[in-house]
């Protein structure tokens, strides 16, 4: 799974893991922290269970807005959070779809979260075009820019 | 000659998806420019197949064409990459401040703890 990873960050966060499973699947908790500074968030769906719909809608003060939304894939209280992402723009054209896990695990001085963002959503893995694909990009990726600077 | 749109995420994801296309990429990547015969060289696929996925290629905005001459030539685009690049360090950017966030809710909901 690590190999598909795009993102991975880990923190210590200073609450039991059963409250904080809250702050991410509790509409009321979730917009406490959600947004970015400078918008509002407000939750238009979220339906915490495997396949349950969740939908986030993110205001500026200018009235502008961003979504983010996806599907539920584990809710395994409060050790486990498997969702589908995508940012929504203002046309309401969903970008491109990734997984975002979180693990919750109880450590000294709270929870140990752990949050991985797969670049492929499972369709594409199961296709079997995840493994090959992430491996062929992470070659891409670390070819330095110097490299297609120096064609021109 | 036909002038490649700047690559979009989708449209490159979509490309890379398919392994002769990354097996083209990877051989552009090393070796800079090549003819469009050395890039079909190593493939048991027909000049037709390998022209196809160059299509594809350059419509998602990895590769340019050159002509000299007779010769054509493909090589991938300086900014291939940018859209991949900017999506994800917009990801990178949302979650680190989503969860300092996250963890400043967290902190201000927790009674504190005398430390011992």
């Amino acid at each position: 799974m690590n190999e598909d990873a795009t993102l991975r960050l880990e923190r210590l966060i200073p609450m039991e893991p059963e409250p904080l499973f809250a702050l991410w699947t509790d509409p009321v908790q979730l917009v406490k922290w959600w947004a970015p500074d400078g918008y509002e968030a407000s939750v238009a769906t979220l339906d915490a269970r495997p396949a349950g719909r969740w939908r986030v809608v993110m205001r500026k003060r200018d009235g502008s807005e961003v979504a983010t939304s996806g599907v539920y894939r584990i809710v395994d209280r409060p050790r486990r959070l498997c969702f589908t992402w995508a940012w929504e723009s203002a046309g309401g054209v969903r970008g491109h779809e990734t997984e975002v896990t979180v693990a919750f695990e109880a450590a000294p001085g709270g929870t140990r979260l752990v949050l991985i963002q797969q670049r492929f959503d499972n369709k594409q893995a199961r296709d079997g075009h995840g493994a090959g694909w992430s491996a062929a990009f992470d070659r891409l990726a670390a070819c330095p820019r110097m490299k297609f600077g120096s064609l021109r | 000659m036909v002038t490649s749109q700047a690559p979009r995420l989708d449209g490159v994801l979509a490309a890379l998806a398919d392994p002769t296309r990354r097996k083209i990429v990877e051989r552009l990547l090393a070796a800079g420019e090549l003819s469009v015969g050395d890039v079909a060289a190593p493939f048991a696929i027909s000049t037709q197949a390998i022209s196809r996925h160059l299509q594809v290629l350059e419509r998602a905005g990895l590769i340019e064409r050159r002509v000299e001459r007779q010769w054509r030539y493909v090589r991938m685009r300086g900014d291939a990459l940018e859209p991949v690049e900017t999506w994800l360090s917009r990801q990178r950017r949302y979650w680190t401040a989503a969860l300092d966030r996250l963890e400043t809710t967290a902190a201000a909901q927790t009674p504190k703890r005398r430390k011992s």
